[in-house]
């Protein structure tokens, strides 16, 4: 028996002991994952993960590589459904709702939420075009009422006084920051109940990351974000809670602070401190 | 042990010796051999290439300048005039050596018995019975490029090389000063006139009342076919239509009559040509095309006669069995075709690449699909022609005609060969280019953006309409031009399913219904054929097979080039992409 799965067993034995010690927002709890368990063919990815998002603030998923953070996140929006061979066990509820539910309208499920990727992918088109595309494929055709949204979406994307002079140029001719705030600005378009980001700012220089986590502490408290992130100082920096996962098992979850200047388990004492990882 | 040791010393000091020689890197290794194998395939290809062109340009280019015309007085006494076509080098039989002069004897015996000849071409074909004669050098007593000897082309049995001795104007002898006497040109014009006269009536007038004279037989019999020849209604429509018959077989007297005035009008302007031998022949002035003294041109007079030609080739349709006159249905045909192929090809072949891309089970049955579709472009194309022939002309054409025209049967209406089947054939036989293409361009659309458009709540029908195809659109359009090429020069096929040696008629006019897709159409590929290989003369027909060459060159480059530009401009949208 190697050390990894011998970790591993001795982790699935303890895993009702998953440390909890999260900060509440007020606003009530928006998602809530219920005992996931998640396979990719035989492999299995998550187990029993068991957490609440709540509303309005930032929720941060740190790991390690292969920690299941990022298959996580995209079981919220349901992406994984288009990867082969894929097994899910479990709840995740959204504002109460059960979305593998298989009466679940996956596309409405999605417009519900906005989602961030860790390289830019601004579309082929326009500026304007590209942040009101998810209104686009939503059927509104009210000039007015577009126009408004893309300005508004723009601004609290802090990227409206950069482009309002070219909205009508393409989007590929941004610099790598400003197409990550373009999608942000897409993503938040269609008032998104909630807003995954996966790894936002790994393929951005530093002054770029500065502006989009500053973004992120402008948009808390409007909209509930969840963000992957690798780097630690940057959870620490923008979420109010933070959940840490290891080897497809949450470990500890609970307030940012907590976790990174007092944690409850000795695995995260051991990773945030940089003994592993 | 200690042995050991050793070899490891050994080779201990051997070490520094063989890094030394390992710093040159071999050939081999370097691919020195290999590069210039590359290399030398690319050259070989770009080599071939530019000679085709050359010799296809330097030879279509040339065939419409004017040429000097010769005449040669043989030692016989033979005189010949003519264009001189080509030399070469050749060896007379030895009883033709032996009956010629000593020097002449020793001067081939100096070249092994080799001795050159020129190739004529003669014109006058009418009186001569032959279109090219060799003229051995040893023949030769004197050669002249008289002034006077005019190139005169005709409408019928092909150019004349000779002198005009006098013409008639409306019967009285005129005295001849040269081309360009007022008189002359005066009435040439007037009789091309009336020759053009003559054409539009026997082609759009008289055309029409045969078409309505059709139409009504067309309708009686349909009358018939529906309510059988005893009905009221049959002998209703029978009186009806026979007394529209009566009034159209008035109208098409007045007009054979009209015609036949024109041509009682331009049979009194005549013009007698006389070539170097004496003999004379009478021709009308609207048989004349176009006359020029060969040996007496200016540079500026070249260039007209070279542009006029040009024009002629381009605009007029052709004569002489083809071999004269343009080319100008067979440039249409050849573009409804392809322009109608690529309307049926591009969406069924980028429908059926989406299908296979993005919604069908990856799996075993995809695969053989796929393979199938890849093994489709390399049936040989005549059995596409079969295929069409037998599937789109009888079995659908046939069924077509037996539903909607069965008032015309036994004629065949969409039941035999025409522009429809001959486009519908060349989208089967180019259709899995345009897939292949197609599902490589959807393919390299990066996931990112389908996951983007996916995450934004995009149905997978929205993201492949507003991402996914825009994205690849170059890729599909780069397909395209692969099967509009291919389509655009695939002649085998056709010559089964609806492109004939002269049409008619164009497949577009302006009678009802404006497009005529059932019927036949000329193709300048088939006519490179029919001209080079068909025809009376291959010889004659030589300088058109290079022209028409050139011409279908030229419009497959310009269709291509139009694509690319397309193409290009699509490709620029997607300008600055990180991915």
């Amino acid at each position: 028996m190697n050390m990894e799965s011998a970790i591993a067993a001795r982790l699935d034995s303890a895993y009702e002991s998953t440390v909890y010690h999260l900060k509440a927002g007020g606003g009530g709890t928006v998602l809530e994952i219920n005992d996931l368990c998640l396979w990719y063919g035989q492999t299995q990815a998550l187990h029993h993960v068991q957490m609440t998002v709540e509303k309005g603030l930032v929720t941060a998923l740190i790991g390690p590589s292969g920690c299941g953070k990022s298959t996580l996140l995209r079981c919220i929006n349901r992406m994984n459904d288009l990867v082969d061979g894929l097994k899910i066990k479990g709840q995740i509820r959204l504002n109460n709702e059960d979305i593998y539910n298989r009466a679940a309208d996956v596309i409405a499920l999605r417009k519900r939420m906005g989602m961030v990727f860790q390289k830019p992918n601004p579309f082929p088109m326009s500026i304007y075009e590209n942040v009101i595309y998810p209104l686009k494929v939503d059927g509104v055709r009210d000039k007015a009422f577009l126009e408004e949204t893309c300005e508004r979406a723009l601004r609290s994307a802090a990227l409206w006084n950069e482009v309002k002079d070219r909205l009508d140029q393409s989007a590929l001719g941004m610099s790598g920051g400003q197409q990550q705030r373009l999608c942000i600005a897409r993503a938040i378009a269609a008032d998104p109940e909630v807003l995954l980001m996966d790894e936002p700012c790994s393929a951005l220089d530093p002054i770029a990351t500065a502006k989009i986590e500053d973004l992120i502490n402008e948009l808390a408290g409007q909209y509930t974000v969840v963000i992957v992130t690798h780097n630690m100082q940057q959870a620490a920096r923008v979420s109010d809670n933070t959940a840490f996962m290891y080897l497809g098992r949450l470990i500890e979850y609970g307030d940012t602070e907590i976790i990174f200047q007092t944690p409850k388990s000795p695995k995260t004492q051991d990773y945030v401190t940089g003994r592993f990882g | 042990m200690s042995a050991m040791t050793e070899t490891l010393e050994a080779s201990a000091e051997t070490v520094p010796m063989s890094r030394a020689r390992a710093r040159r890197t071999d050939m081999r290794s370097r691919g020195e051999p290999a590069l210039w194998s590359l290399g030398g395939a690319l050259a070989i290809g770009i080599l071939m290439i530019l000679g085709f062109l050359v010799l296809v340009l330097s030879n279509g280019i040339a065939t419409f300048v004017p040429k000097p015309l010769r005449v040669v007085t043989q030692t016989d006494g033979k005189v010949t005039a003519g264009e001189p076509f080509r030399s070469e080098v050749f060896k007379p039989v030895p009883q033709d050596v032996a009956q010629l002069s000593p020097e002449w004897q020793e001067k081939i015996k100096a070249a092994n018995g080799y001795v050159d000849r020129t190739l004529y071409r003669l014109g006058n074909f009418d009186i001569y019975g032959e279109d090219f004669r060799w003229v051995p050098e040893f023949l030769v007593a004197k050669v002249e490029q008289p002034k006077n000897l005019l190139f005169i082309e005709r409408s019928e049995w092909g150019p004349f090389i000779g002198t005009v001795k006098t013409f008639k104007v409306d019967g009285v002898d005129q005295a001849f000063s040269g081309l360009d006497d007022a008189k002359f040109t005066q009435v040439h014009e007037q009789s091309r006139e009336r020759a053009q006269a003559i054409r539009k009536v026997e082609r759009s007038d008289i055309g029409k009342v045969n078409r309505a004279l059709d139409d009504g037989r067309l309708a009686l019999r349909k009358i018939e076919l529906k309510d059988g020849k005893d009905s009221a209604a049959y002998r209703a429509a029978d009186t009806r239509f026979a007394a529209q018959n009566v009034e159209l077989q008035r109208q098409y007297q007045a007009l054979t009559e009209q015609v036949q005035k024109l041509r009682e009008a331009n049979a009194k302007n005549t013009l007698t040509l006389v070539e170097v031998g004496g003999r004379e022949k009478t021709i009308d002035f609207s048989g004349l095309v176009r006359a020029y003294a060969a040996n007496d041109l200016s540079l500026g007079q070249k260039i007209g006669v070279y542009f006029s030609r040009w024009a002629e080739f381009l605009v007029d349709e052709p004569r002489e069995a083809n071999t004269e006159g343009g080319v100008f249905p067979a440039i249409f045909g050849t573009a409804a075709m392809t322009l109608l192929m690529v309307l049926v090809v591009a969406p069924f072949g980028v429908i059926t690449a989406l299908y296979l891309r993005e919604y069908a089970q990856q799996g075993r049955l995809v695969s053989f699909v796929r393979i199938s579709v890849n093994n489709l472009a390399g049936v040989p194309s005549i059995v596409y022609g079969v295929f069409g022939l037998g599937f789109f002309a009888y079995v659908v054409g046939g069924s077509i005609d037996s539903v909607f025209f069965p008032e015309r049967l036994p004629n065949p209406t969409f039941g035999t060969g025409g522009l429809l089947w001959s486009a519908l054939t060349l989208a089967l036989l180019t259709v899995p280019v345009v897939i292949v293409a197609t599902e490589e361009a959807l393919a390299a659309v990066p996931r990112s953006m389908r996951e983007g458009s996916l995450a934004c709540g995009a149905s997978k029908w929205q993201t492949i309409k507003y991402i996914v195809l825009p994205r690849a659109m170059p890729g599909v359009m780069t397909g395209i031009i692969l099967a509009m090429a291919r389509g655009a020069g695939e002649v085998a096929p056709l010559m089964l399913v609806g492109v004939v040696k002269l049409a008619p008629q164009l497949p577009v006019d302006g009678t009802f219904p404006f497009v005529h897709l059932e019927r036949s159409f000329m193709h300048l590929g088939f006519h490179i054929f029919d001209v080079g290989f068909q025809s009376r003369n291959a010889e004659a027909g030589k300088p058109m097979v290079f022209v028409t060459t050139v011409l279908l060159i030229a419009l497959v480059a310009i269709v291509n080039a139009t694509a690319i530009v397309v193409r290009s401009r699509l490709k620029k949208r997607f300008a600055g992409s990180q991915f």
